[in-house]
Order: structure tokens, then sequence, then C-alpha cells
């Protein structure tokens, strides 16, 4: 497909580079939109066509005339804005640097709040959400979320297992309250509901833009190049591109999608098939929506990184092309005739390779002179799915049923090989056989398809058949039965209490484990059920006991793999809520150690911070006695200089320090907040909610004995 | 742009060869053309257009491809027999589908193009291109022929003033163009961007000898015959565009435009100035439509008014009309109604068709009597061109059937790079051998898809044993599910694909030259193969007495081969050219257990004089090497933050690199110092000298920082 000619309908220069995806567009007045954007490091560029902006902290700019510049002391990580304050109308500004987040209001110049945020901002969103009648921030950290009003108070929190991505407030269960979906990088969206996941979709790669589409539908774009739309948590579809997408939007009954080097394609919103593309001139930094022309209908701004702006009004079909010619039927029919063409070229290939088929078919298979791309009409392929405790990992076995050979096989699978979603095994010509294996190795356990395209024929032949077949992984594939008797189940465990029938958790265990043989119920009367379990990855066990009072006990060392157990078993049982309790060692020593290490960073930190200031304000007071010097001494002017080049140099290890303590702070807070998380999943409902609100005010107070007691048991406290 | 013209589809058939399509001259009164198309089922269809709707004049049955067809006239009329060539057979129809003319040939390659000239009162002419010969038939009984050097590509016939005599312009492969008469060479030009095809200029007098060229490289030019030499000029260049499939001539509005077709789908129409044909011709028009063209023609096939006629590689027929004739509703909407709803009950019936023999074909799998499925090859065409300066190795592939994806096995690590429309990705095997696997993922309705591949160079001090076998599965986007296997031979010397004639004025150069005599008990049959594995492209055929002679693209050293049975020399600038081929000689001998006698003969001031050639380009490498450092370094700085109008505040240096930071892109630094080296290890390995390692090591370091002094110091010593 080629580039369309379609043109921009307005088009400027901001004369500054824009970082890409800190962009946003607001109604500091109310009215006016302006486009707001990270300029660099710390400065941020407000673009006012519409009048300039009461004069404060703002300055305008040097290099365009309608642009003011706001400088931070901060990197600017992320940029929002809303209506927080319930008062106006007016749009406030959310600034995230990498620890703080800044509330200001531009129209007033002041600030509405300033807050500290130790989990770090990645993104911002602002939008009503679940019953609060204001709107709030949402801010995403590195493993959490957190909500604030317009005083800067604290509204909820919660943990999420990976850093967060991008972020959108959407009704996903369609009862009238927004919903906050959650992109991470951990491959999840999940849909956070009264402070509570309610869904979780596994992707393939980190989520790096969502956006709504419609009542029901959302936009999802991944870091490996995918694009799509989910209607009512099933994918519609998806396409892939070597490019990042970095923005979607839904304009004009299409998807607009920006990559990142520039490119904006339109797609339909049903089947995503590109309608039409344009390219800029320099890599994308944003695309937005927003009514920048003040006609009453958005149109899709898109900013380069060079700060260029380009305003594309909603797709119409008439304005793809040449608008005149193309809606003529005669040009339709014309295109119906092409399409035809093409069909029936494609269905002609088809029955010619039937034909052919059917006329060699008297060739006996004793025939010497085998032409190069002959194969019995009987050959079938098999696949089955073994485990392989010898080489920790599964073994997909792909079989002939005859004398044919297996030239190669494609392993098409998301998320399971390290190197992209494909595998290929091509034997040496020495080692076909009619029987390859095809190792997989699932790193987490979702249930995953397992594509396989395998090319069969002889070893000589020019030409091979390709078999296709889909194999479903079930989600704890990685786990292998054994029916040894075990006595030591080992001190990690979490047990819980269901009244639900030993039978249907046998189905339960049947759908979502790879087992030899079926586990079967012998009789009614059984109660009892016990499955004892390896893991491939690590070797380790699973004990899953099921007991005939509705005592139920998952022992692994592994806290995770309890949670998604429960997790995935409450799903089955349609369980609202669940209490639990946990006895996970590991898990709790590790939580001893992160919240020892984070007090100690914190401690550090502002240590630093001291030294930071003191050394900077030595030479503020030094440089200019240096200046001074040069009027009368310039050997003291020289020793002058080399203590501020000391002293600057101290800064800079300082900087460095700093910089790593930082690091460490980040990672330890992000382990904590795993394990916080993992904590969580033990639980259902309610309880689940309870522990997350307990953990949280545990963290604040340092209180390390009750997160134990939390992870434990869960929160106590609420009935 | 200055034309707009719309698609109009016609029809379909087979697979096409490169110019078979031709339009017949109008007859009588009607204004409107006929068309003939020949495929590769062997079908001859003649047709006609009525209201967009092509109706059969007539139609041969299948019989061995058709590679050529010509139109030409009996005495007197206009040119209306069709003439088609498919295998070593020709045939004449007349416009009513009469065979008048068959005749078998004693040629045993197929014809791969002919032309007719059928002089007044007496008698007709008929020249044929098969292989490398190009034979020319009097009223059908053989008069001359004529062997080239390489394969002929395409020829033109021109009447000589005053005579019966014919002159024929006849290009040939990796070689250029030749003038004949009588079978006899009176001229020769050789032009390096590889022509393909050549289109006569209409309306001239068929006494100027004067035919356009469409080269391979994209590139445009013209062929003069004047004052007895044989001259080429390039009016276009290629500038990216794909390799030229086609030419033909389109008359519109009192202008002639030439026509042409590519292997990239792109169609351009260029204005020729009829007066004046040196002058570059300006591009009008260009269309795109997404796989090979094969035949591009105009005529006044369905209207009054003049529109370009086009076959593609799959067999796709249209029209591209100007778009006001389009719109201008000539056509009663009805009759396009009507034509739609014929073709989609017709692709109803196919599809119910299908889906009956699917299924026919399905069951076969399941019975127990087991018979033999031979599906058909699928139409895949794929060429392996050689290196340009920058060392990457293309392989096209081209399918009459949309391709899913391209599956990819190398005995050899190798460096890839593919289209944009696909997405490569290198798997890692399971074996942690040297092979390598990849995957190029198509996007939908991909046709043709080229990958560029090159041997990762492993800084190991061997110069190469063989070349690098890559296998590629070819997997069909739908139907049928089967895989072709494309097999190619990397070569070793990838960097030698620039052909050069024999008798080049190598003396310009001051060439200090080594030399590899082999002698033994092998055929031309064979070494021709062996050197398969060393160099790129197609090597002349094997003959009594075969010689010639390619350049380097990047270091512009030159290498000669001449060889005969039993014997055969090699004549280099390049000493580690001699070494990989001595390599390769002797290891293909010994697999084949052939016994040769190798002797070299490398003088000893080789690298020195090597270097000597290479001093300037190796400096201007080595400037571009560290401006490019340079480049990223300034790049880094992030100095747009302080944009303004006259870009970053630098000193003179810095700034005259960040100014040209665009066209300063790579460098073949460290190639160079690859190569540089290799010839200094080589250079001792065949003079017998030892090896010492401190010695490359040092020559290594001075070359890194481009010690001019120090290297040519180590590269002399030993030097008498």
């Amino acid at each position: 497909m080629q580039l369309s000619t379609v043109q921009p309908v307005f088009k400027l220069e901001l004369n500054h580079k824009i970082t890409p995806d800190v962009v946003t567009i607001a109604k500091y007045d109310g009215t006016h939109p302006c486009l707001t954007a990270s300029a660099g490091y710390d400065k941020i560029i407000i673009h006012h066509p519409h009048g300039g902006i009461a004069s404060g902290r703002a300055q305008r700019s040097q290099a365009h005339g309608e642009v003011s510049e706001l400088n931070l002391s901060q990197a600017v990580i992320a940029l929002a804005a809303g209506p927080l304050r319930p008062d106006t109308g007016r749009d406030m500004l959310l600034i995230g640097s990498p620890t703080q987040i800044l509330a200001y209001d531009v129209h007033d110049n002041t600030d509405l709040f300033f807050k500290e945020a130790p989990d770090g901002v990645n993104v911002i969103t602002t939008g009503f959400f679940g019953k609060h009648t204001e709107t709030l921030a949402i801010i995403g950290g590195n493993s959490s979320v957190q909500a604030i009003d317009w005083e800067g108070n604290e509204v909820f929190w919660n943990v999420v297992s990976g850093k967060v991505c991008a972020m959108i407030t959407f009704d996903f269960d369609k009862d009238g309250e927004n919903e906050l979906l959650i992109g991470c990088d951990d491959s999840f969206i999940r849909v956070l509901k009264n402070n509570q996941f309610i869904a979780e979709i596994a992707e393939t790669g980190p989520i790096l833009c969502l956006s709504p589409v419609n009542e029901v539908r959302f936009a999802y774009g991944l870091a490996n190049g995918t694009i799509g739309i989910y209607e009512e948590g099933i994918r519609l579809w998806r396409v892939k591109s070597k490019q990042n997408a970095l923005a979607l939007q839904w304009s004009g009954d299409t998807l607009a999608c920006c990559w990142s080097n520039g490119r904006v394609d339109w797609r339909e919103g049903t089947t995503g098939r590109v309608l039409r593309r344009v390219q800029m001139r320099a890599n994308a930094a944003a695309m937005l929506l927003a009514d920048y022309r003040s006609v009453g209908a958005p149109d899709l701004v898109c900013v380069s990184d060079k700060g260029e702006v380009l305003g594309y009004p909603p797709y119409q079909e008439n304005t793809s092309f040449n608008a005149a010619t193309k809606n003529m039927p005669s040009d339709e029919d014309r295109l119906a005739i092409t399409e035809l063409f093409n069909k029936k070229q494609a269905l002609m290939v088809e029955l010619q390779h039937y034909e052919a088929n059917a006329a060699s078919g008297s060739v006996s298979l004793d025939n010497l002179e085998r032409p190069a791309s002959a194969m019995p009409t009987n050959t079938r392929l098999q696949v089955a799915i073994l485990h392989s405790p010898e080489e920790a990992c599964l073994q997909l076995a792909v079989s002939t049923n005859n004398e044919t050979v297996v030239r190669a096989a494609l392993v098409l699978a998301e998320g399971i090989f390290e190197s992209g979603e494909t595998f290929i095994r091509h034997p040496q010509p020495s080692q076909l056989r009619s029987l390859l294996h095809v190792p997989l190795r699932p790193p987490r356990d979702v249930p995953v398809d397992v594509h396989i395209k395998a090319l069969i024929g002889y070893p000589d032949s020019e030409q091979f058949h390709i078999f296709e077949l889909t194999k479903q992984l079930p989600r704890f594939a990685m786990y292998q039965s054994f029916t040894k008797e075990v006595r030591n189940k080992g001190n990690s465990y979490v047990t819980f209490r269901i009244t639900e029938r030993v039978q249907r958790i046998c189905i339960w265990v049947n759908q979502n484990f790879l087992l030899e043989e079926e586990l079967n119920i012998e009789s009614e009367e059984t109660k009892e059920l016990h499955v004892n379990l390896l893991c491939m990855r690590d070797q380790s066990y699973l004990y899953m006991d099921f007991a005939a009072d509705g005592q139920v006990k998952f022992s692994t060392h592994d806290i995770r793999l309890a949670g998604d157990l429960i997790q995935s078993l409450a799903v089955y049982l349609n369980l609202t809520d669940l209490q639990s309790v946990a006895q996970f060692p590991e898990a709790e020593k590790k939580l001893r150690e992160e919240m020892e290490h984070v007090s100690q960073i914190g401690e550090m930190r502002s240590r630093l911070a001291a030294e930071t200031a003191e050394r900077a304000q030595l030479i503020t007071a030094l440089l200019p006695a240096a200046q001074d010097a040069a009027a009368y001494d310039l050997r003291e002017m020289l020793n002058r200089y080399k203590e501020v080049v000391m002293l600057n140099e101290e800064l800079l290890t300082g900087c460095y320090i700093r910089r790593s303590t930082q690091e460490q702070a980040v990672a330890s807070l992000k382990s904590l907040h795993t394990i916080l998380q993992q904590a969580v999943r033990l639980r259902v409902g309610k309880y689940s909610k309870a522990v997350v609100a307990a953990s949280r005010k545990a963290v604040q107070a340092n209180n390390i004995e009750a997160l134990i007691k939390i992870i434990q048991v869960g929160d106590s406290l609420v009935t | 742009m200055d034309y707009d013209l719309s698609r109009i589809d016609y029809g379909i058939c087979g697979i096409t060869y490169p110019d078979t399509l031709k339009i017949l001259p109008p007859s009588g009164q009607k204004m409107e053309q006929k068309f003939a198309i020949g495929d590769k089922n062997g079908v001859l269809q003649c047709l006609s257009i009525k209201d967009e709707e092509p109706v059969v004049q007539f139609k041969t049955l299948p019989g061995k491809p058709i590679t050529s067809v010509q139109l030409a006239s009996s005495v007197g009329t206009q040119a209306d027999k069709i003439f088609t060539a498919s295998g070593n057979e020709v045939k004449g129809y007349t416009r009513k589908g009469k065979v008048f003319l068959s005749i078998e040939t004693s040629l045993t390659e197929t014809i791969t193009s002919m032309y007719l000239h059928f002089r007044c009162i007496i008698g007709s002419d008929l020249i044929l291109c098969s292989g490398r010969i190009v034979t020319y038939y009097r009223d059908l009984r053989e008069y001359n022929s004529y062997i080239c050097d390489d394969r002929v590509l395409d020829i033109a016939a021109f009447a000589v003033p005053n005579s019966t005599r014919v002159r024929l312009l006849v290009l040939i492969a990796n070689k250029g163009a030749i003038l004949l008469e009588n079978g006899k060479l009176i001229s020769r030009t050789t032009i390096p961007s590889g022509p393909s095809r050549l289109a006569v200029p209409p309306s001239t007098h068929v006494t100027d000898i004067i035919a356009f060229y469409g080269a391979g490289d994209g590139s445009i030019g013209i062929i003069t015959y004047e004052e007895l030499t044989l001259s080429s000029k390039c009016l276009v260049d290629g500038r990216g565009l794909g390799s030229v499939v086609c030419l033909g001539w389109y008359f519109n509005n009192g202008n002639y435009h030439l026509s042409v077709g590519r292997h990239d789908g792109s169609i351009q129409l260029y204005l020729v100035d009829m007066e004046n044909f040196g002058e570059k011709p300006r591009l009008k028009y260009t269309y795109f439509c997404g796989e090979p063209v094969t035949s591009v023609v105009g005529g006044c096939v369905g209207t009054e008014e003049s529109e370009l006629l086009v076959a593609t590689f799959s067999g796709r027929i249209f029209g591209l009309r100007s778009s006001h004739l389009v719109t201008g509703a000539k056509v009663p909407q009805d009759i396009l109604a009507t034509r739609r709803g014929k073709l989609e009950v017709e692709v109803a019936r196919l599809e119910k068709q299908t889906a009956n023999e699917r299924e026919k074909y399905q069951r076969n799998t399941r019975s127990l009597h087991a018979g033999l499925s031979t599906p058909p090859l699928l139409d895949i065409q794929y060429e392996l061109l050689g290196a340009t300066n920058d060392g990457w190795q293309e392989v096209r592939i081209t399918s009459a059937v949309p391709l899913d994806m391209l599956f990819i096995n190398s005995n050899k690590k190798l460096a890839m790079q593919t289209d944009t429309a696909a997405v490569l990705s290198i798997c890692s095997s399971k074996e942690a051998g040297p092979d390598l696997l990849a995957s190029v993922r198509c996007q939908a309705g991909t046709r043709r898809v080229w990958v560029k591949m090159r041997e990762i160079s492993n800084s190991s001090t061997e110069s190469k044993f063989e070349g690098s076998r890559v296998l590629i599965y070819a997997l069909p986007a739908g139907a049928p599910r089967v895989a072709r296997l494309v097999t190619l031979k990397l070569p070793a010397l990838p960097y030698y694909s620039s052909h050069e004639a024999l008798e080049k004025d190598f003396e310009k150069r001051e060439r200090v030259w080594c030399q590899l005599e082999i002698s033994g008990n092998f055929s031309v049959a064979e070494i021709t193969s062996w050197l398969t594995e060393a160099l790129p492209g197609e090597l002349p055929r094997p003959a009594s007495n075969v010689s010639f002679t390619r350049s380097h693209t990047l270091l512009d050293t030159i290498l000669v081969c001449q060889y005969e049975r039993g014997h055969a020399t090699f004549k280099s600038d390049n000493v580690s050219t001699i070494a990989t081929i001595r390599n390769i000689v002797s290891n293909c001998s010994v697999e084949k257990s052939i016994r040769v006698e190798m002797s070299c003969d490398i003088p000893d001031n080789c690298c020195l004089a090597s270097f000597k050639q290479l001093e300037d380009k190796f400096k201007r490498e080595y400037k571009k090497n560290k401006d490019i450092i340079l480049k990223n370094a300034i790049s880094m700085l992030d100095l747009d933050s302080s944009m303004n109008e006259e870009g970053p505040i630098l000193c003179q240096d810095y700034a005259t690199v960040w100014d040209s930071r665009d066209s300063i892109n790579e460098t073949q630094f460290e190639e160079l110092v690859d190569i540089i080296l290799q010839w200094y290890l080589d250079w001792r390995t065949l003079s017998l000298l030892e090896n010492f390692n401190n010695e490359s090591t040092k020559l290594k370091v001075a070359l890194k920082e481009c010690k001019v002094d120090d290297i040519i110091k180590i590269l002399s010593k030993n030097v008498p």
C-alpha cells in the first residue's frame, strides 16, 4: 500500500525538540486547548495559539512566539492534565518527575500540591474512577498504582506486579462506573475495580499503550510491535509491525495508530485493515485527540520529535484519495473486479494443484523415479507433548506415519522462546527422521497456543508438504505428575477451605495440567484427592491435597505459583471470596531483607542529599569569587578555579552514588511490592482487598512483623 | 507526475515470460486493436476488449511454455502475423488463429528471444536466440549463426542501406552489446550496468542503429552505432528502482513514451524526445502493481485512445487508461455490473469446485491405499546477485502465489537483512553448530521479497575454503500447502561481481600480478563448477577455451580466469583472491578425487603494490571512520536542546562533521583493515614465509591507526 496523499488541516512548528510520549493537551483556561510537552530534560513547553497565558513561572520562548517555557529542577517523566479542582472547569497540569508529582495550575500560576512518590512515576492519567465523583489523578509507578484527589490526598493504592507502562479509565464490565485498565511490562493488562483486580489479560509483550475505543472496546499496543482491539475482554484482531506503536486514538470510526518511526495509519475498527497511511518527516513523539482548531470536533494532533505538529480531521471515506472519483459506482465495480480476479487466480492455482495430483495418482509407490515433490497421499502428522525432566523442558514430538521425514518444523508461539515467537528445528541431513522433537520452555504459567508448521517430504525432495497443527498448552503445563508417596512435603504451603465436590476439582486439574493420563475418580464416594507434581523449571515439587472436609493444601516453595493456582481455581469454581493461611518462609525472609534495605536506603538518601546541597552551596559561592579574582590576581583565580573543579568532581561522584542508591531503592521497592502482590493473590475477593489495605498501612508504618502476619493469615480484622 | 491513469483489469492467464504480450496493428477501419499473449502453459490467446470485457478471438491448446511472442507481416501488409517460440519450436499464426508455419529447429536450448524480419519482395528472415547462440534463418533455412561469450538476452535487427543484409544488435549477459552482420562481429561495447532489454524507437529509419536499453540495476540508456563504433550512454540512473524486465512504447498526445516494467512491480512512462534521443527522458508516470511486470505496451485496446497494456509475472492482464476516460462514463454502468456479477458467479463456482477437490484430496490422506501425491512445483523464480561495494549479496524471490514466510537455513553464520514488508528473525538453533536458522514473515499479499546476506567476517586468519550453502524454503500463504526448497550457494569471493572486458586496458594502473597455474585431469565443466564456489553470478558456459575477467567492486582489483581442459590460469593483483581460489580448487579436486598440480607465482612486492593502489581510499575511509565516531559523540551531546537557527556552536572541524552528518553513515574502514591484513597473511603463506604473530599484530595496529609509513615498512620487509 502506498502512502496516501492526505493533507493535514493544520501544521505548525514548535521549534523545540519534543520528548516522545511526554505530551498532553489541556485547557488551562477552561476553553482553549494548549499543547504541552516536555522539551528536553527538565523543560516543559506550552503552546498557546489562542492568546497568551498569564506570565508567571512560564517564560516566553525565544524560539517560538506562541510557546512558553517552564523550567523545573527535575527531569520530566510524565505529563497529564485534567479538571482536578471541583470548583473550576480548568485543567490542572500534572508533572511527574522520577520521585515527585507536582500539580500546577497554569492559569493561576499556583501549585495545587506537591507530593513525594517513592515508587516512582511512569504514567499519569486523570479521570473518573469507580464511585468517586471527582476527577482523580492516577499515578502508575514501578510496581504500584496510586490515586490522589485535588488536594493531594491518597484515595487508593494498590500493588501491581510490574512496571506500569500504560493506564486508562474504562468501563470494562459495563456497570456505568469506570474501571482502571493497567498495562504492565510483565505483559499483562489488568483491570482494577474498586481497588481489586477483576480481570487479567495475558498479552505477549510489555504493554506500551492503551486507548478506549467505545463502550465495549479498547485498543492496545505492545513493545513487540503488536497492536489490536479487545471487545469485552476478547481480542477482535491484532497485527504486528516492526515498529512500536507510540499512540493509538479512535478518530472518526477508525483506529489511528502512530508508530515510533513517524508513520500514522488509520485502520478499520473491526478488522485492522489499513485504510490510509501518512508518514511524518521525523520520528513521532505523540498523537493526541483535541479540538485544536475550535471547530467542535476533535482532530488528530500528531507531534514529531523535531517539534512539528500536524492536525488531521477524523477519517472520512471520500477524503482518502480523490474525492471526486472515489464514490463513482463504476470505480467500485472496477475495484471489485480486480479483487475478484485476485480470488479467481488464487483458486485456479489451488485447483491446478489438485488436478495435477489426480493426474499422477496412478503412480505407484514402488516407482523408483520419484518426482521431486512426491509424497504418499495417506501421510499424516501426529503431535504429542511429553515432559522431559532431563532437559527441564517440554518436548513437542512431531512425527509422520510413514517413511517420509520431517524436514523442518516451525513452532509459532508467543512468549515461550527467548528469540522472538518462532522456533525452528532443521535437522542435519544425516539426522532426518520421521520423528522430530522440539523443546518448549514456557517461562510463565499461562495457557499458550502452539502453532506447528511441519515440512514433510523425502530427504531429497525439492518441494515439501506443509502440515499445520495447533496445540494448546494448558496453564500449568510445566508440571509433571508422579505417583510416589511423599511424607515430607516441605514447610511452605497455603491452606484454605472450599466446599466443592472433588469431582469438579478433578476436572479443573485435568484442564489445567498436562498429565500423562487423565485423573479419574474411582467412585462417587471418593472425597479426597492428592496430586504430586514436579516442576520442569527448577525441579521443585508441588503437592496438592484436597481433603475430605474441604480443607485444601498446596505445598510449594513458590508463593507465586501458589497464588496462580488459587486464582485459577477461584475462577474455575466461581468463588467470590476466599481467605487462606500461608506459610512461605522464603518469601518472608526476602520481605524482611527488603524492608531493611528500603529503610537503610532512605536514611542514606537523605544524608547524601544534605551533602550535595552543601557542596552546591559552596560552588555557588566560589564561582563568583574566582571570577572576581581574575580582576586582581591571576594565581589566586587559578587556585579558586581549581577548587571549583575539585568540588565539581565531588559533586559528580556524589551524583553517581545517589543515582545508584536510587536504583537500588527502586529495585527493593519493586521486589517488596512483588511479594505483597503475591500475598494478595493467595486470597480472593474482599480478603485480597483487605490484604492490600493492611499491607499499605504496615509498609507506611515500617512494621515488618505486621507485614509478615498479613502474608501468613491475610488481614484477620476483616470479617 | 503528469499523467493520471487508472487501472482496469481485463483478465488472467498463466505465468508469463518477459515480453510475451504484443498488440496487433489495427485492421481495417476499426481503431481498436487486438492483442496476443502467450503463457507458461503454452496457451496463446488473442483477445480484443469490448466495454472493458475481453473477447477471445482465438486460443490455442496448452503445450510447451511460450517464451517469446513476436509479430511480423507477410509481404506488403501490416505486421499481423503472430509468431510464438516454445522450447525449440517456432509457430506462426494468422490473426484468425490459423497455424501457417510450424518449424522445429535443431537448437538444443530454449529459444529465449526471436526477431522476424520481412524484407520487401523477397522472402523472410528469422533470427532466433537460444542460450549463447544467435541463429539466422533465411527462408526457413539456417543461414548462419554466431556463438556469443555469454547468454543472449535480447536482440534487434536493422536493415543495411541498399542491401538485403541485416545487422543484428545483440545484448549479451554480463558483457554488453555487440553488432553482428552476416554472422560476423562488427562492433562491440561493454555496458557495466548489465542491460537486460532492448527497445527500438518506432518510426525511425530501419537503417539507423539506435536502441534504448533497460538494465539490471534499474537504469535506462541508449545504444547507438555511429561512425562505425557502437557506443552506449546511460540516460536515467537506477536510483534504487528494480531491475528492468520489459520495455515498450506508448504513444499519447502526439508524444512517444518509453514504458518500463520492472521487477519490483513498478511501471514508468518516460517522455522521449524523438528528435534527439540522447536527451534525458522525462519521467511522466509511475504505477505500482505489486508483482514483477513482464510486458508493458501501448495501444488502442479498449477505446479509441491509446492506453498502456500490462502483463505481470503471475499472469494478470490489465490496462492503464487515462482517468478522464475511465470516469467519463463511456461504459454503461449496467455492463460493468453484469461483468462483476458474472465474475462473482464464476468465482463462486470455482470456490465450490475447489472445495470439492480439497475434500477429495484430504480424503486420500485417510485411505489405506497409499497413492503418490505429486503436486506441481510452485512457480517461484529466484536470483542471487553479486555483491556491490558493501559486501551484501541479495537474493530475490518471486512467486506467483502470495508468500507467507521464508525459512532460511545456512551452514555458516550470516548477517541478514530483508525487505521492509517482511519481518526477519534469527532463530537460535538447538545444535550449537555453526549453522543458522532464520525466518522471514511476509506481509499479506507479498509476492516478491528480497533477502540480503553476507558472511560474518570472523577475523580468522584463514582464507575461505568454500562458499556457504543456503537453503530457502518458501511457504505460500494460501493453498497449495507445499513449500518449495531453493538451494543457493554463496560464493567465497562475492565482491567479484562486476564483469570487465578481456582486453581492458589494465596498464592504466600499475598492477603487480599474482598468478596461479593449475593443471590436472579435469574438464572445463568441472572447473566451472568449482569456480561457482568462488565467484558470484553466472559463469560462462563451458566451451573449449574459456576466459573472462571480473573486478572487485570494493577494491577494484582484477581477476582474470583462463581455462581449458586440463589447464587453468588465474591472474589477479589481489593475493587473497589467488589464495582463496587455490584453497577452493584444491578442496573441490580432493572431493572429486582428481589430481591437480598447482603452482603460484607471487611477486614479493604484491602486498606493497596493492596497498599503494589502495592507499588513497584507505586514508579516505580512515578519515570517514573518525568522522563517524565524532558524529556519534556530537549527537550524544544532545545539542538540539539549544536549538537555534544556525545550529549548535562548534569549532570548525566539528561543525563540518555535524553539517554533513546525514551523508556520512557507513564506512568500509574495518573491512579494509581486515582485507589488507589478509593480504599480508596470504602473501606470507603463499610465499612460504613463516607467519610471525607479532608482525601481523603490529600491522593491525598500524592499520587501525592509519600509520601509512609503518604499514609500508612492514609490508616491504622481505622485499628485496
